[in-house]
Formats: C-alpha cells, sequence, structure tokens
C-alpha cells in the first residue's frame, strides 16, 4: 500500500530555536490533515481514509514532539481530539484493508469456498459501515469545535501589547506590563 | 502503549539538540522490545513495536534530514520498512481470532439445530448431521484461517530477517553516531527537509 508522502517543511534548520521550528512544522502537517479530508467518508475511495489517518498520525507526533513548546491548556483538548481522530480513522481503514484482502481471498477461492468467504465479508462490510458513520459524526464534531482554528491559534505569535500601538495618545503603562504573559500563549517561555 | 517522557527538552535550544534528545529515547523505546519480540506468541509486544517505530519514524521524518548526519535518512526507511511489515503481522493477529470467532458461532448454532433435531431420542441418527444451517460456509471459512495462519507465520519470519539485517547493519550505534551529527550549512542548504 502506497504511504501518503510527508510534505517537507520550509525553512527547518538544525539551528534554529526549537521553539521556532514547532510553529513551522505544526502548521504544514496541520495543512495535511484538513487537505486530505476530502472524500473521506465515500468507502470506495479507502485510499482517503489512509492518507488522512496517517497524516492525523504525524500532527499527532509533531505536536508531542513540540509540546513543551506550546501552552499546555491549549494542546490538552486539542490533543485529545487528535487522538480521537485517529482512533475513529483506524476503525474505518481497518475493515477498508481487510475487505481489499478478502476481495483478492475470494477471487481466488474455489465455488465451494466461496459462502464462507461472503459470510466474513458481509460481516467485514458492516463493521465498515458501522465505523464510516462513527467518522462522520468525528468529523462534524470536529468541524463544529474549529479544530483546525484551535491549531492556528496554538502556533499563532502572541498579540502585540496594546502598549506598543501608537495611539495618538500616551497609554496608560501598568508598572508590571513587561511581566505580562503572551494573550495567545503558544509559546510558554517566548 | 504511552511513549516515554522526555526529559531536558529545552524550548529556548535548537531543534537539533531537542530533537537529538527525543530520537535517542525513542530508539531506546524501539529496542527495548528485543527480545520480547523474537517469540513469535508476543502478539502484543510485536504490536507495541509497531507503534514504538512509528514514533521514531514520524519524528526522524521531520528531522532527520535537517538535523542529523546522513545515516539518520537511511535508518529512516528502515524503520519504515519494520512498522509496515509489523503493520501487516497486526492484520493477521486481528483477522484470525476474527474467522475463528465466526467459525465457533457457526458451531455452536450447528450443535443447537441438531440437538434440537434429535429431540428426545436415546441416541443420535448421523443422518440427521447432514444439511445443516451453514454447512456451506465452512470450507471458506477454513480455508481462511489457514490462509491467515500461514501468511502470518510467513510475515513473522521476514520480519526476523528484517531485524537480524537490522541488528548486522549496526543500525542503532550509526543512528546514535548521526544524531549527535550536524549537516554543514552547504548540506542544508542543498537538501532540506527531503520528503522520505
Amino acid at each position: 500500500m502506497p504511504m501518503a508522502k510527508a510534505r517537507p517543511i520550509p525553512g527547518l534548520t538544525a539551528q534554529m530555536r526549537y521553539s521556532d521550528a514547532a510553529a513551522a512544522t505544526i502548521a504544514v502537517r496541520s495543512d495535511e490533515l484538513f487537505e486530505h479530508a476530502a472524500g473521506v467518508l465515500d468507502v470506495t475511495q479507502i485510499e482517503a481514509v489512509h492518507a488522512m489517518r496517517v497524516a492525523t498520525r504525524r500532527l499527532r507526533s509533531v505536536l508531542e514532539f513540540y509540546e513543551p513548546c506550546l501552552d499546555r491548556d491549549q494542546l490538552a483538548p486539542i490533543l485529545d481530539q487528535v487522538c480521537d481522530l485517529a482512533d475513529a480513522l483506524g476503525q474505518r481503514r481497518d475493515p477498508d484493508v481487510e475487505l481489499e484482502a478478502l476481495a483478492g481471498f475470494a477471487a481466488a477461492a474455489s465455488e465451494i469456498e466461496r459462502p464462507g468467504i461472503e459470510r466474513f465479508i458481509n460481516r467485514t462490510s458492516e463493521q465498515q459501515q458501522q465505523a464510516n458513520a462513527e467518522l462522520s459524526l468525528m468529523i462534524e464534531r470536529i468541524e463544529a469545535d474549529d479544530l483546525r482554528g484551535k491549531l492556528s491559534a496554538l502556533i499563532a505569535p502572541p498579540a502585540p501589547d496594546p502598549v506598543d500601538e501608537p495611539t495618538g495618545v500616551t497609554p496608560e503603562v501598568p508598572v508590571d506590563a513587561e511581566q505580562q504573559p503572551a494573550k495567545s500563549g503558544w509559546l510558554r517561555r517566548r | 502503549m504511552k511513549a516515554r517522557k522526555v526529559k531536558h527538552l529545552d524550548p529556548e535550544g535548537t531543534l537539533a539538540d531537542n530533537a537529538q534528545r527525543l530520537v535517542a529515547v525513542r530508539i531506546d523505546e524501539l529496542y527495548d522490545f528485543v527480545p520480547a519480540v523474537l517469540n513469535p506468541k508476543r502478539v502484543k509486544k510485536l504490536h507495541e513495536m509497531r507503534i514504538a517505530a512509528k514514533r521514531l519514524r514520524y519524528v526522524l521524518e521531520v528531522t532527520s534530514s535537517v538535523c542529523f548526519g546522513p545515516y539518520a535518512l537511511t535508518a529512516t526507511k528502515r524503520v519504515r520498512e519494520l512498522q509496515d511489515l509489523l503493520g501487516e503481522i497486526h492484520d493477521c493477529d486481528i483477522q484470525l481470532p476474527r474467522v475463528q470467532q465466526i467459525r465457533a458461532e457457526l458451531s455452536e448454532d450447528a450443535v443447537a439445530e441438531l440437538s434440537q433435531r434429535a429431540g428426545g431420542a436415546a441416541d443420535l441418527d448421523p443422518a440427521l448431521a447432514s444439511g445443516l444451517s451453514h454447512s456451506e460456509d465452512w470450507a471458506g471459512l477454513a480455508a481462511l484461517e489457514h490462509y491467515l495462519a500461514v501468511r502470518r507465520g510467513l510475515l513473522y519470519e521476514r520480519f526476523l530477517t528484517v531485524w537480524q539485517d537490522i541488528e548486522r547493519s549496526a543500525m542503532r550505534a550509526r543512528l546514535d553516531y548521526a544524531i549527535a551529527e550536524r549537516p554543514s550549512l552547504a548540506d542544508s542548504d542543498t537538501e532540506m527537509n527531503p520528503i522520505i
């Protein structure tokens, strides 16, 4: 089975700061995930599920890899949802692969062997339909929860501090303005 | 299987130094399944080794070409090969019990049907055992069960060969060395983060 290829990460270098690499890598892996969502519920296009599943694993892997650079409160629900999506895709993928192999096996079988193989194929098809229904719900939930937006917020650079913006009037600067945490908080120690 | 925690990761440090720490832990995780997986019956360990290979592979996919010495790319391909093979073994390990379960269910049905045919008889007439429901399913299910069992055995033999090759080629030592190397600037300019 050909594996969906990982896209290169533009600008990544050995000596760049780990936390800068986090944003660059997660942005690419996040895009890959949503690009592979098209056609994923079509059981006749099993490669779409495969590609999205691999993209989910890659995204999960980089989220875990860059965990020390990310805001834990933002990351935890994202990681949970990515894991749930990976599970739902895995549940669909298993019967997909099985049915493909069984079709080949049935084609090579004798007449007398076919009914038993058909019985197994029917049971696997039921599993595939059930898994597809669950995957459909999972995708709806991801859209409703705006996973994509949350991923963007996770790696968004902190909003400029309002005290730095030229307003034409002298802003009232809090005494401890320098100690204020970044609003988006994606890089805990940036 | 939970991934092992990686200590001393530093967001202010370089990507390569942090990746080195992480990859070192993921290499340990992979190799910790040996010798357990050299026993073909350790189904769970083989499955967990596949997950460990997957974790190592995905982090190498991002970092091997930009952060490490050239052998890291070779190792990425070997790890992927290992992961794929373990995945095929896992597929057999999942399917085989499912086929056996269907056969067991049909067998129970057949026994129940035959008992009903026997009624209150003191002994069983052999003719009653003929033409039971689902009898046409047996040949195909038996063929499938045997196919999966034998294929699993062959894939496992392949796994042993692949693992032996990995050991012979000293992948661990070479990868440990490669993750401590840093590509020259010229290398990173010409081949940045190629697709594995």
